[in-house]
C-alpha cells in the first residue's frame, strides 16, 4: 500500500537499490512524470466537470429546516410552515418528512427507512426540475416555492473542504503510484479511490439544500457500500504482504475479496435484507482480520512499520465500532444532521489517514494527533445524540456539552500520550552531553575506536535492535525503507574503518525513524566532531607549546654546554657537565616526542645500558616484566630514565662493578625495580648523597615512590625502587 | 698516499675536538680539512674533485658532517654526497631517530653524538669505518614499519616517530617510497629486526637465533644495504681498502 518494500531493513543490498530508486533523476524521467501530470489534469477536469453541473442543479428558493419538534418546515421570507409533502404535476400529494433532510442512504440501519429516504429525494429531484415547487402543510395550506440554480455559493464551504481532500488524496495516490508502480502501491490507490469516491459523495451531499438528481440515493447506497467493502478487502490483502510477507495471504486475500464484492453485489441488487447490518459486521470483521495479521507478523519478526500500522488500524477499529454503535442505538433518522456530521468527520478523517500514510515516518505525531482526533469526534457525535435523545437536551446545549466532553477527553488524552512519549526518552539533555564528552576523549585516547564509540553512541540514542557499519558514504543522516532504518553517516575524524552506521528498528523495533531522528543524528555527528576536533586542537597546541620550548632549551643551552664541556679544566668537571647535558637531553626528548610507550622505553633503556656496560666491559643482567603496555607520562618516562642512567653510572663509576643486575617488574600498577652491583661499594647509609644519588631520591619521590640502598650479599650494593598507582597514573 | 677527511663542523672547540678524535681513531696518515659551514664544505668538496668523486684525483675517504651549520643543514650536503664515496658519519647533539633516520636514509653510514666521551668516540668511530651502522631499538622500530608498509600498502602507523614533530632545525623527512620487491626483508632479517626493537644486543640475538654474531651483523648490513643505496657499502670496502681501517 506503500512504497516501502518488505526487504529486512538492514539488507544492505536492498538499502541501495532503494538509494538508486529514490533519486529524483531516475524517478522522475519520462513517462512517469508525463503520466502524472495527465492523471492531475483528468482529476482537476473531473472535479470541474462536477463543479459545474452541481452550480447549475436547481434548487428551491427557500431553505429547508428541521422544526423544534422534528417536523420538516420550510422558512424564507413568509413565516415558517410546517411541510407533510408535496403536489406533484398530477395534483397529487406525495409525502414528506424530515427524512429528506438527511443526506446518506448508506448510513440509514433500516431497510425501510433507506427506501422511503431514496423515495423521498426521488420525488423531491424530480420535482425541482419540474418547477417551481408546491409545498403543503397537509391542512390545505399549500406555498408555491421557485427553483434556482444552486450556483456556486450555494455549495456551502463543507463542498470546497472535502472536495480539496478528495483531490489531495487523489494527487498523492497518482504520485506513490507513478514513483513504483508495483501490487502494494495498486491496493494503496485502490484504498484511496474508494475513499475519494466516498468524499465525492460527501461534497455533493453536504451541500446546504437537499435536491439532487432521482436515483442518486440508490447509487450512493450502493456504491459506498461498495467502496466501504473494497477498503476492507484491500485493507486485508495489503496486510498480508506489507511490511512483510505472510503464509496464506493469497487465500485469505481472495476470500476477503469474493466475500466483499458478494455482499456488494447482493446490496446493490437489494437482495439482501438488513445489508447495513452486514455491511457493518464485514467492515468490522475486515478490520479485526487486518489488525490479526499485522500482530502476528510482529511477532513472527518485528518490524516497526506493522507496529505502528497495528495500531493505527485498531484506533481505526475502535472508532468504526463506535460510530456503529451510535448509529445503530440512536435512530439517525431522527437525528439527521448531527448523525451526518459524524459520519462525515469519519470519512474525512480516514481519508486523511490514507492521505498521509506514504508519508508516516515524518507524520507520526500528525497521525497520532489525527487518530486521536478521530476518536474523540466520534464520540462527540455519540454523545450529542445521546443527549438529545436520553435527556430531551435542546441541539445547542447537547452540541455544547457533547463538545466540552469531548475536548476534555481529547485533551487529557493526549497528555497521557505524550507522558507516554516522554518517558521512553532514554537520555536527556544532560546525560547526552556527558555522552558526548565522554567519547570525545576516548577517541582522544584510541582513535582506533572512534567506530565502535560512535555506534555504542547511537545504540544510546535510538535503541535501535541492531546497527551496522556499512562501506558507503552518505553526507547527511537520512531515513531509509520508509522508517525502518536510519543511515548515519561517521564523524570525519581521520581514518574510519567503515564510512556509515545502518541503525535498523527504532526503540528495539517499536517505532519508526522519523526526520527528526535524521536531524538529530546529523547534529550529533557535528557535534562530536567539533568537540574531538577542539579536543585535538587543544592537544596539538600543547605539544607544539611543548616542542618549542624542548627546542629551545636544546639549540641554546645544549650548544653552550657541549662547548663549556670540550673546555672543561678538569675531568670531574667535563663528566659534570656531560651529564648534565644528558640530563637536558632526556629533558627535552621528553618533552618533544609524541608518546612514550612502556615497551619502547624499556627496549630503549635496555640497548642505552647494555651499550655503556658493554663499553666499559661489564655484563649486564636484565629483565624488565609488565602484564601490560601503557603510554608513559613525560614525568614517569623521564623519571624512570635518568634514575637508571644514575644507578648504572654509579656502578661503573664509583664501584668498579663488574656486573650489573637490573630487575623490574610492573604488576597491578605497582613498580618494582632492583639496580645490584657486584662492585666495592659498602655501607650504603654512610654515603653522602650529592647530585646522583639525590637525584634518584627527588625523581623517585616525583613519582610517587620510594627507594632504598642496601648491601648486596657478600659484594656490591643493590638499589630498590617501589613505584605504587605507577600503570594507573598514565596520560599525558 | 695520505688519507683526507673532510670535517664540517661550526664549533671551532668542537671542530678541534673532532679532529683530536679522527687522529686517534686511525694508525694512517691523515689529511684533515676542516671546514666552518655548508659554503666551506662545498669548495673543498668541488677542489677534491665534485660531488660524484669521480674525477677527482683525490677524494676525501671520510666525512663528518655536522647537522645544524649557520648557513643551513647538514643534511643537504648529504643529499648532494649521495654518491660520494666516502664513509659519510653524522656528528651531533641530537640523538633523536627523527634526526639520525633521516640522515642515514641520505647516505649517512653512521652517526657520532658530540657529548661522548672520547674513548667512547674514538670506538664509535672505528666501528662505522668498520662498516657496523647503529641500530637503536627506535630506528629498528621504523625499520620494521618502514618495511611492513612497503608489504601491507599501509601507511606508516603513528607513533614510530615518523610524523612526530621535531624540534630542529631539520625537520625529519618521512620514508620516501614504498621498498621495491627486491628490498623486502627476508624473515631471517625481520627477526633480527624484531629482536633489536625490543632492546636485544647483536651478541644476544646471535645466541636467541643460534647463530654466530657476524651473521647477525651481516643481517643487519643486509637490512641497510636495502633500505639506501648501494654506494655505501661500497665505500666502506673502499675505506677499508685504502688503509682507513
Amino acid at each position: 500500500m506503500r512504497s516501502a518494500g518488505s526487504e529486512p531493513p538492514l539488507d544492505e543490498g536492498a538499502w541501495d537499490r532503494r538509494a538508486r530508486s529514490r533519486s529524483p533523476s531516475a524517478r522522475w524521467i519520462g513517462w512517469r512524470l508525463r503520466g502524472l501530470v495527465l492523471a492531475a489534469l483528468v482529476g482537476c477536469l473531473a472535479l470541474f466537470a462536477l463543479l459545474r453541473a452541481l452550480t447549475a442543479s436547481p434548487a428551491l428558493d427557500a431553505p429547508l429546516v428541521l422544526g423544534d419538534n422534528g417536523v420538516l418546515e420550510v422558512g424564507g421570507p413568509a413565516a415558517p410552515m410546517a411541510v407533510v409533502g408535496l403536489i406533484d404535476g398530477d395534483g397529487r400529494l406525495q409525502r414528506l418528512d424530515a427524512l429528506l433532510l438527511h443526506r446518506s442512504a448508506r448510513w440509514l440501519p433500516g431497510d425501510a427507512d433507506r427506501a422511503e429516504l431514496a423515495r423521498q429525494h426521488d420525488l423531491y429531484g424530480a420535482a425541482l426540475v419540474a418547477a417551481p415547487v408546491r409545498l403543503t402543510d397537509g391542512q390545505g395550506q399549500v406555498r408555491e416555492i421557485s427553483v434556482r440554480p444552486r450556483g456556486a455559493a450555494g455549495l456551502g464551504w463543507t463542498f470546497w473542504l472535502v472536495a480539496t481532500l478528495a483531490l489531495l488524496l487523489y494527487l498523492v495516490t497518482m504520485v506513490v503510484v507513478m514513483a513504483r508502480p508495483d501490487p502494494r502501491n495498486a491496493l494503496y490507490a485502490l484504498m484511496a479511490l474508494a475513499q475519494i469516491g466516498n468524499l465525492l459523495f460527501l461534497a455533493v451531499l453536504w451541500t446546504p439544500a437537499p435536491g439532487w438528481p432521482p436515483g442518486l440515493m440508490r447509487w450512493e447506497q450502493t456504491l459506498r457500500t461498495l467502496f466501504d467493502l473494497a477498503t476492507a478487502a484491500a485493507l486485508v490483502q495489503v496486510t498480508n504482504m506489507h511490511p512483510r510477507p505472510l503464509p496464506g495471504g493469497p487465500v485469505r486475500a481472495l476470500a476477503a475479496w469474493c466475500i466483499a464484492l458478494g455482499l456488494a453485489a447482493l446490496v446493490g441488487a437489494g437482495l439482501l435484507d438488513q445489508a447495513w447490518w452486514w455491511t457493518q459486521g464485514l467492515l468490522i470483521v475486515g478490520a479485526l482480520l487486518a489488525m490479526a495479521q499485522l500482530g502476528w507478523m510482529q511477532r513472527r519478526q518485528p518490524h516497526p512499520l506493522a507496529h505502528q500500522l497495528v495500531r493505527l488500524c485498531g484506533a481505526m477499529t475502535v472508532t468504526l465500532v463506535l460510530l456503529t454503535a451510535m448509529v445503530a442505538a440512536l435512530n439517525p433518522r431522527l437525528h439527521g444532521q448531527a448523525a451526518f456530521i459524524g459520519l462525515a468527520v469519519w470519512v474525512i478523517v480516514l481519508s486523511a489517514m490514507l492521505l498521509m500514510l506514504p508519508f508516516l515516518s515524518r507524520t507520526q505525531r500528525l497521525m497520532r494527533e489525527f487518530s486521536l482526533l478521530a476518536g474523540v469526534s466520534t464520540v462527540a457525535t455519540a454523545l450529542d445524540l445521546l443527549f438529545v435523545a436520553v435527556f430531551s437536551l435542546g441541539n445547542f446545549a447537547s452540541l455544547a456539552l457533547a463538545l466540552f466532553i469531548a475536548l476534555a477527553l481529547y485533551a487529557g488524552a493526549r497528555q497521557w500520550l505524550l507522558s507516554q512519549f516522554v518517558s521512553r526518552q532514554r537520555l536527556t539533555t544532560e546525560r547526552m552531553f556527558e555522552r558526548v564528552y565522554r567519547m570525545a576523549r576516548e577517541v582522544q585516547l584510541r582513535p582506533a575506536d572512534v567506530g565502535e564509540q560512535w555506534i555504542s553512541l547511537l545504540r544510546d540514542l535510538f535503541e535501535p535492535l541492531d546497527a551496522q557499519p556499512v562501506a558507503r558514504r552518505v553526507r547527511n543522516s537520512r531515513v531509509v525503507s520508509e522508517g525502518a532504518s536510519l543511515v548515519v553517516p561517521m564523524p570525519l575524524l581521520g581514518p574510519a574503518p567503515h564510512d556509515a552506521i545502518v541503525l535498523g528498528l527504532a526503540d528495539r523495533g517499536r517505532r519508526l525513524f522519523t526526520d527528526d531522528d535524521a536531524r538529530l543524528a546529523d547534529r550529533m555527528v557535528d557535534l562530536v566532531t567539533r568537540v574531538v576536533t577542539f579536543d585535538q586542537a587543544v592537544e596539538r597546541a600543547r605539544s607544539e607549546e611543548r616542542v618549542r620550548i624542548a627546542q629551545d632549551l636544546h639549540d641554546d643551552i645544549g650548544a653552550r654546554l657541549l662547548t663549556l664541556m670540550y673546555k672543561a679544566p678538569t675531568p670531574e668537571m667535563e663528566d659534570y657537565l656531560r651529564h648534565t647535558l644528558k640530563d637536558l637531553k632526556t629533558l627535552t626528548r621528553g618533552l618533544a616526542a609524541p608518546s612514550h610507550l612502556l615497551s619502547h622505553a624499556v627496549a630503549e633503556w635496555k640497548s642505552d645500558i647494555a651499550q655503556r656496560l658493554a663499553a666499559a666491559d661489564c655484563e649486564l643482567g636484565w629483565s624488565f616484566a609488565y602484564d601490560r603496555d601503557f603510554e608513559l607520562s613525560v614525568v614517569q618516562w623521564s623519571a624512570l630514565t635518568r634514575v637508571l642512567r644514575e644507578l648504572v653510572s654509579n656502578a661503573l663509576a664509583h664501584a668498579n662493578a663488574s656486573r650489573v643486575d637490573v630487575e623490574a617488574s610492573l604488576h597491578d600498577g605497582t613498580l618494582s625495580l632492583s639496580v645490584s652491583d657486584n662492585g666495592s661499594g659498602r655501607r650504603p647509609e654512610t654515603w653522602s648523597h650529592g647530585l646522583g644519588l639525590g637525584g634518584v631520591r627527588k625523581r623517585v619521590k616525583q613519582m610517587g615512590g620510594s627507594v632504598a640502598w642496601s648491601e648486596n650479599g657478600q659484594r656490591g650494593i643493590v638499589c630498590r625502587v617501589t613505584v605504587p598507582d605507577f600503570g594507573r597514573a598514565g596520560g599525558p | 698516499m695520505a688519507v683526507k677527511v673532510l670535517i664540517l663542523e661550526d664549533n671551532p672547540v668542537a671542530r678541534a675536538f673532532l679532529c683530536r678524535v679522527v687522529r686517534e681513531s686511525f694508525s694512517d696518515v691523515i689529511t684533515l680539512v676542516e671546514a666552518g659551514d655548508l659554503e666551506g664544505a662545498r669548495k673543498q668538496v668541488a677542489l677534491a674533485g665534485g660531488a660524484s668523486g669521480m674525477h677527482g684525483t683525490d677524494p676525501f675517504k671520510l666525512v663528518l658532517v655536522d647537522l645544524e651549520l649557520p648557513d643551513g643543514n647538514g643534511m643537504d650536503l648529504l643529499s648532494e654526497l649521495s654518491h660520494y664515496p666516502a664513509t659519510k658519519i653524522v656528528t651531533t647533539l641530537y640523538s633523536d631517530d627523527d634526526h639520525l633516520f633521516p640522515a642515514l636514509q641520505r647516505g649517512a653510514d653512521g652517526y657520532l653524538l658530540k657529548e661522548d666521551r672520547f674513548e667512547v668516540l674514538v670506538e664509535e668511530l672505528q666501528k662505522i669505518v668498520r662498516g657496523q651502522p647503529p641500530l637503536s631499538p627506535a630506528i629498528a622500530r621504523r625499520l620494521l614499519t618502514h618495511f611492513r608498509s612497503g608489504a601491507d600498502g599501509e601507511p606508516a602507523a603513528q607513533g614510530t616517530g615518523l610524523s612526530s614533530a621535531a624540534f630542529a632545525t631539520s625537520k625529519p623527512v618521512p620514508l620516501a617510497d614504498k621498498p621495491l620487491d627486491h628490498e623486502r626483508l627476508t624473515p631471517r632479517e625481520s627477526e633480527v629486526l624484531t629482536y633489536l626493537s625490543k632492546g636485544f644486543t647483536i651478541k644476544e640475538i646471535a645466541n636467541l637465533m643460534g647463530i654466530k654474531w657476524f651473521t647477525v651483523n651481516d643481517h643487519i648490513k643486509s637490512i641497510y644495504k636495502k633500505l639506501n643505496v648501494s654506494s655505501r657499502a661500497e665505500a666502506a670496502v673502499l675505506a677499508s681498502k685504502q688503509g682507513l681501517v
